[in-house]
């Protein structure tokens, strides 16, 4: 059987939790930049003005189309060629941010247009200003949709935080890439730090499930009969 | 340093030709995830409680981790554990398809109460074996309402491949930083291979608007 040496986890676990402390950090930032990102191009894909709403749409159309390996190069190299000199820490935040934007940019956006066009022009039509009709009005109503979707996007980029690795940030991955440098024992190593991440991301789907529940109300598979139920739906017990 | 955009240009029919192994990599891997993403959502729905158990733990685990962690474990991890020593297109190729197949079943999974039960209820009073069920009824209607999710799932290995790289496979992304690193010039490679991910991808988006499209022509 697959023999599992848990001294070589153990005794290099300090680095393992340091790597994941940055790898959390990277992904707060990113999650605090990209949420900031993604309403104010989200708010300039709904305004009236053509050429910014085609400005967005290039954008996270271009962070959807390429790897995110891809864009950390591009931002990594891209910054000294245009003569700005940054750490590979914040080369890694920064292209992270940029990614996380494009989809937080989509979701906000969509649980905007998801809202009746009434609310806005009412709200403008008691004399509201645009800016306190957002605040006052759309804000608070896409609250609680957007959460499952955005625990969703953030858990994708706890994920994709570990590219960053590959510029030598010392978040989680690349811990294990040096303790396997130390060591030679690839297997238990990133046995130990897929076991990190699938903590750190259960954690925040058990998060998601928990408001799923409370904001689904009537579940789609109620009104099957067994026999149905017993080729569409996976879950649960067989009926008889 | 100045920008050159000449070196782009420079770049591209070395990268373009890397980009196929690319697509290569990407058709191998969606094929064999979409065959094992619908033979794991048959036997889900054999409901056998320890199978599913098994399978709920594997998800939860493909979803909760990195596919470039899974990458290194198939690549680096193991041959350390098992002797198995895979070349690192296979090894990549099965990490991509392994991680696919599980979101694959996922999809399928949301998508198959939409399925009218109706014909189920038809098919069974009809004294159909679940074989043909699933193969004549109830598969021939997923796929045509996954489609557009199946095209986004490909999109989501292409952009995989690029990870490869790191594992030492040499396509669009390695190519590109073999170039950079030639020339000491490692931006403008970098950027004629973000263009062929993105020809790639939107591509592939527009394959998925045909087919969208053919698909909403055969429905009555």
């Amino acid at each position: 059987m697959l023999g599992l040496d848990l001294s070589i986890i153990w005794d290099n676990l300090p680095l393992f939790l340091e790597g994941a402390r940055m790898t959390l950090f990277i992904v707060l930032i990113a999650f605090v930049a990209g949420m900031s990102i993604g309403a104010l191009a989200a708010a300039a894909a709904l305004s009236p003005w053509r050429l910014l709403a085609w400005l967005v749409l290039a954008y996270v159309g271009l962070m959807r189309g390429i790897p995110f390996i891809v864009l950390l190069f591009l931002i990594h190299f891209g910054l000294p060629a245009a003569g700005i000199r940054s750490p590979a820490l914040v080369s890694g935040t920064v292209a992270l941010s940029f990614f996380a934007g494009a989809y937080y940019t989509e979701i906000i956006r969509a649980c905007v247009r998801a809202l009746p066009k009434g609310q806005w022009e009412s709200a403008r039509a008691i004399g509201m200003s645009p800016w306190s009709a957002t605040r006052q009005v759309i804000v608070p109503q896409i609250l609680a949709p957007m959460v499952p979707p955005v625990v969703n996007c953030t858990m994708t980029m706890i994920k994709e935080s570990s590219v960053i690795s590959s510029i030598t940030v010392a978040e989680l991955t690349f811990s294990g890439l040096v303790v396997q440098g130390n060591t030679f024992a690839p297997f238990e190593v990133f046995v130990a730090v897929a076991t990190i991440y699938w903590f750190i991301c259960a954690s925040f789907a058990g998060l998601a499930r928990l408001f799923e529940k409370r904001l689904a109300g009537a579940r789609r598979n109620q009104g099957m009969t067994p026999l149905v139920g017993r080729y569409l739906i996976l879950e649960g017990k067989r009926a008889r | 340093m100045k920008f050159d955009p000449y070196l782009i240009l420079a770049a591209l029919p070395r990268i373009s030709d890397a980009a196929l192994l690319n697509l290569r990599i990407a058709i191998i891997a969606l094929c064999l995830a979409m065959i094992g993403g619908t033979a794991l959502t048959v036997v889900r729905s054999l409901k056998i409680a320890p199978v599913n158990l098994v399978i709920r733990v594997m998800l939860s685990f493909i979803r909760g981790t990195p596919i470039l962690v899974q990458i290194f474990l198939v690549y680096y991890g193991l041959p350390a554990a098992t002797g198995l020593r895979l070349a690192p297109e296979v090894a990549g190729i099965a990490a991509i398809a392994i991680n696919s197949t599980f979101f694959i079943s996922e999809i399928m999974r949301g998508s198959l109460p939409e399925i009218d039960g109706g014909q189920v209820e038809a098919s069974t009073a009809l004294g159909l074996p679940p074989r043909i069920i699933w193969r004549r009824v109830i598969l021939p209607q997923l796929f045509r309402k996954i489609s557009p999710m199946l095209i986004n799932e490909g999109t989501v290995i292409v952009k995989g491949t690029a990870l490869l790289s790191v594992i030492t496979v040499v396509e669009a992304l390695r190519v590109a930083q073999q170039i950079g690193a030639a020339r000491f010039r490692p931006f403008e490679p970098i950027i004629a291979a973000a263009l062929m991910f993105l020809a790639l991808n939107l591509t592939l988006m527009l394959v998925g608007r045909l087919l969208e499209r053919r698909f909403a022509r055969e429905v009555r």
